[in-house]
């Protein structure tokens, strides 16, 4: 059953409907907007660290702007919002429910992005995606800075609205024949992201007033020359930004749970492990924020409990790692370009860990903070577990959007480019980091070693760069005129493609 | 899933539909773009306010200074349970927290001493409470870095207004328990100790603002060490100044006559050409004319914060 | 073990296990070595060093200031007291694994005992403007005279 269009409508009737599946759509193409724009910078910093000096970007202010907006694109204009086009898609069919529990308040969530991302994008501010203070009170210039903290303040708020429709929807809009312990892994990633996200995202809002009151002089929270303390600062921050970093991947993880077990023609190992695993994870993720401060000064104990609290989150994941293999063992595992993107994920997910532990290790710490360790690092969650299992959750949901299949050749290819890039940057950058080169500078020394790896890591930029621009032709292609999909069971593997409950959009 | 696939036709997306997709956001994206790289300056044109530090928020006439030195010392003492706190004397003693006379323009030097077993450090403020607002260049050791028992320190303060300034400790809370005195700081004087006549002379200085290649050194004219840095000047006190600078280096500047070569705030003679806030940026020069002030040596220096240290600052002497 | 899920669990429990016991081990060897670290020697000599932008000046504990480079003796103790005058700076030599972020307003601490002679880049390794990538230094450590 097609969900985006059952006959052609007006682009203008889809832009003011409040319909789960038209407001997903919209996010999806917001989304998808973000994350070439944001990656099309990307390229652009990997092309100027190629050589030591400058190359094709003109001065180090121009450059501190780019990585600043690649991160805060990437994150909140892209993550965020494809996890809430698929969550606003699948979420009322997973609870056999008509719609969100909210669908004007849905409708408006959505309509806040894109007024944040003309003011991130148009400002550009240059203090990284931190925002640290005092250089974000005292230093950057305005209007961008200013006009990075209302965009964030935007998006802050359209993020709690949607965890709000969510949450709802999920724990009160379900069918009364369906208990909670049964609806899917994807809901519950969605219902465990969704608490994290209104528990956490409320201390960040604070800290962005107090950002903006600070730059105007008017209150000194975290100015020392008005008697603040910027390490305050660090802590909301943190305090916000490392539980939304499980926000940012349980929605991925999610994915993978709805693809790799259709895919191994097996169900899951064990779906009360998987929900535990989500629920442990929300719970343990409050407890670790100050990991990403152990260079800022603070005291021993201090240090170590953090340190604990960022240990006690890895069985977790590791319960979901299990979860996967232990569903594919024994499978009769169909390789289609879903599946590839899926287990992709998870092999660079478990790299990413296992770094992260290295990170945790307070003494070791002090070689990797703040270089490009923690920039591989990241990115292998961010790319490699994110984006792999979004874009493999976006070729799964192709012909359920748009009835027609994506080539599947060109999937296989945008996989295998994309995987070899990624594994030549992200792990690269682990060493680099290891010979000390620090992040966010436009420049470096010509040591012969940190020229090699940056040559190598640019090098597999510009084979991700190349598979963009292979998935986007691939995409616009195969909307328009690929071949007519099988909507019972686009891959032929058998088994149901989605839901007994099929989904009906009212305007049609 | 049978009851609802068997009546309705599938629809597939279009060409035509994705092409009008395709259009509007490019038609989107072609808009922003006009609109940020049409004013690409504009977007990161203006410093934070929190930024200009409290000269630049409550901007005062540049200092004028008389000429005369007022000397001022000051020991922190303690009673012994160390609940009242004072300077030099327990209250009820004389010379308990004395106050400072001086006219607007003279320039105070403070020399103080911790003759208390706690810690302690020094500034001057405006502000009746607190222990912010601290003077640039009256403060002696800070309170996350205090002067411990015994140890000394020297600053200077140059009142601008008049009315009543407060010297304090800056450790928090030691101001509450007694440690502030008043400087009561009268009208300028018309006529200073030594007056100052224009002499008619004129004299014409030029000075590029020059950079390291790894900007971590800076000069007039030439880096320090070079042929013709940073050179000497000296004129005669009423003397007519012109100074013009120009950025040759690739980094923002400006330029003043200060008293003291790591106060960028010292100002004197109305000679700034610029100001850190809103500086000189590469390619740009400025020209100021002022009239050289009393005897006494003085430095001219770039007012960027940081790049007197770093090597733009030369000798002005007023003979 | 109640069987929730109808099959044998107990694969997943030694698992878990193994992973519980890994980090557990990281974190005890984690704990010891920083509590060492942390353990500033008694002669350790003081260098102030102070961040701002964008450059690194230091004095050492008889009052001799140095802008840009630092010169040390190997084999001897020194502490660091890190400060910053504007904004966040990050005080980093990697080749000794010195590293404590330059906070405004307070004094960070951390201290290293050269142990090779020779020239060591010290850079900032927290963002801070615009010369953030060139806040550069260089230390000496030089034969006990």
């Amino acid at each position: 059953m097609v969900l985006e269009i059952q006959k052609p409508r007006p682009i203008w009737q889809i832009m003011f409907s409040t319909h789960h599946t038209d407001v997903g759509l919209l996010y999806l193409i917001t989304s998808l907007a973000a994350l070439f724009m944001g990656g099309a910078l990307a390229l652009a910093i990997r092309l100027e660290l190629f050589f030591p000096g400058a190359q094709i970007i003109a001065d180090s202010m121009t450059f501190n702007r780019m990585f600043t907006v690649h991160g805060t694109t990437l994150i909140f204009l892209f993550i965020l919002p494809f996890a809430s086009a698929i969550g606003n898609y699948l979420i009322p069919i997973m609870v056999r429910y008509k719609d969100m529990a909210y669908p004007k308040l849905n409708a408006i969530a959505f309509w806040m992005i894109p007024p944040g991302f003309a003011l991130i994008w148009l400002g550009f501010a240059d203090f990284t995606w931190n925002a640290y203070a005092p250089y974000s009170i005292i230093s950057a210039p305005g209007p961008a800075a200013d006009m990075w903290i209302f965009g964030l303040k935007i998006l802050g708020v359209s993020s709690i609205l949607g965890a709000i429709n969510f949450i709802v929807t999920i724990l009160k809009c379900k069918h009364p024949d369906l208990p909670l312990s049964k609806i899917p892994l994807l809901a519950w990633a969605y219902l465990t992201s969704s608490l994290i996200m209104i528990v956490a995202m409320p201390t960040f809002a604070a800290a962005l007033l107090m950002l903006l009151t600070d730059r105007l002089a008017v209150s000194g929270f975290f100015n020392p020359a008005m008697g603040g303390d910027p390490i305050a600062y660090q802590h909301l921050f943190w305090f916000t930004f490392h539980p939304e970093v499980y926000v940012l991947v349980i929605p991925a993880i999610g994915f993978m749970y709805e693809i790799i077990p259709r895919f191994s023609r097996k169900p899951i190992f064990s779906h009360s492990s998987g929900v535990a695993a989500f629920i442990l994870l929300s719970i343990v993720g409050f407890a670790s924020w100050a990991h990403h401060m152990y260079a800022s000064g603070m005291s021993f104990t201090e240090k170590t409990v953090f340190m604990v609290g960022t240990l006690a989150a890895v069985p977790a994941s590791a319960m979901h790692v299990f979860n996967f293999l232990a569903t594919m063992w024994g499978g009769r595992i169909r390789f289609a370009t879903p599946m590839m993107w899926s287990v992709g994920g998870i092999a660079l997910f478990f790299s990413a860990g296992a770094g992260g532990v290295v990170n945790s290790a307070m003494p070791l710490d002090f070689v990797t903070h703040d270089s490009y360790w923690v920039v591989g690092h990241f990115h292998l969650f961010v790319m490699g577990t994110i984006a792999f299992g979004s874009f493999g959750f976006l070729y799964y949901i192709f012909p359920y959007v748009t009835g027609r299949m994506y080539n599947e050749k060109w999937g296989n290819i945008h996989f295998i480019t994309s995987f070899i890039g990624a594994v030549m940057i992200f792990f690269t950058q682990h060493v680099l980091g290891l010979y000390g080169m620090p992040r966010r500078i436009f420049d470096y020394p010509p040591f012969p070693e940190w020229i090699a790896m940056n040559q190598f890591a640019s090098i597999g930029g510009m084979l991700l760069g190349v598979s963009a621009a292979i998935f986007l032709a691939n995409m616009i292609y195969s909307s328009a005129k690929g071949k007519e999909a099988n909507m019972d069971d686009p891959w032929g593997i058998g088994g149901k493609y989605y839901y007994p409950y099929q989904q009906k959009n009212p305007h049609h | 899933m049978s009851h609802t696939e068997h009546i309705e036709p599938i629809f597939r997306t279009s060409p035509e539909r994705t092409a009008k997709m395709m259009a509007i956001m490019l038609g989107i994206s072609v808009v922003g773009a006009a609109i940020f790289f049409g004013m690409w300056d504009y977007w990161i044109s203006a410093p934070p306010v929190a930024g200009l530090g409290p000269a630049a928020q409550q901007p005062t006439a540049p200092v004028a200074v008389t000429g005369k030195e007022i000397q001022v010392s000051l020991s922190f003492v303690e009673s012994a349970d160390f609940r009242t706190l004072a300077f030099n004397a327990l209250p009820g003693e004389p010379d308990n927290n004395p106050d400072i006379h001086a006219n607007v323009g003279d320039k105070i030097i403070f020399d103080v001493v911790n003759s208390g077993k706690s810690f302690h450090a020094f500034g001057v403020t405006q502000e009746d409470e607190g222990f912010t607002g601290i003077i640039a260049g009256s403060e002696i050791a800070s309170a996350s870095n205090p002067l411990r028992p015994n140890q000394s320190g020297q600053s200077e303060f140059i009142p601008t207004k008049e009315g009543t300034y407060y010297y304090i400790c800056t450790v928090p809370g030691h101001r509450e328990q007694g440690m502030v005195g008043q400087i009561i700081v009268g009208p300028k004087q018309s006529s200073g100790t030594q007056t100052v006549k224009p002499t008619g002379a004129s004299h014409n200085f030029e000075f590029n603002f020059v950079e390291s290649s790894d900007f971590r050194t800076l000069g007039f004219n030439a880096l320090p060490g070079e042929a013709g840095s940073n050179p000497e000047i000296r004129v005669k006190a009423g003397d007519s100044v012109t100074v013009k600078v120009t950025n040759t280096g690739k980094s923002f500047h400006s330029f003043g006559v200060v008293t003291n070569p790591e106060d960028f705030n010292s100002i004197v003679w109305n000679s700034a050409i610029s100001s850190a806030s809103n500086p000189l940026k590469p390619g740009q020069s400025g020209d100021v004319t002022f009239t050289a002030g009393a005897t006494g040596t003085y430095y001219y220096i770039c007012t960027v914060p940081g790049h007197s240290i770093q090597g733009m600052q030369g000798k002005f002497i007023v003979e | 073990m109640v069987k929730v899920s109808g099959h044998s669990t107990w694969p997943e429990w030694i698992y878990i296990g193994v992973v519980v016991a890994l980090l557990v081990w990281v974190g005890a060897e984690a704990w010891n070595v920083e509590r060492l670290i942390e353990h500033v020697p008694a002669d350790a000599q003081i260098i102030k060093v102070t961040g701002q932008q964008w450059f690194w000046t230091f004095e050492h504990a008889d009052g001799t200031k140095e802008i840009g480079e630092l010169h040390l003796q190997k084999g001897k103790p020194y502490k660091f007291e890190i400060t910053s005058k504007d904004v966040i700076h990050s005080f980093n030599i990697p080749d000794y694994v010195v590293l404590q972020d330059a906070v405004p307003g307070r004094i960070n601490t951390v201290w290293f005992v050269p142990k090779d002679t020779g020239e060591f880049p010290i850079q900032c390794r927290e963002y801070c403007g615009l010369i953030h990538y060139n806040m550069r230094g260089t230390l000496y450590v030089e034969d006990t005279a």
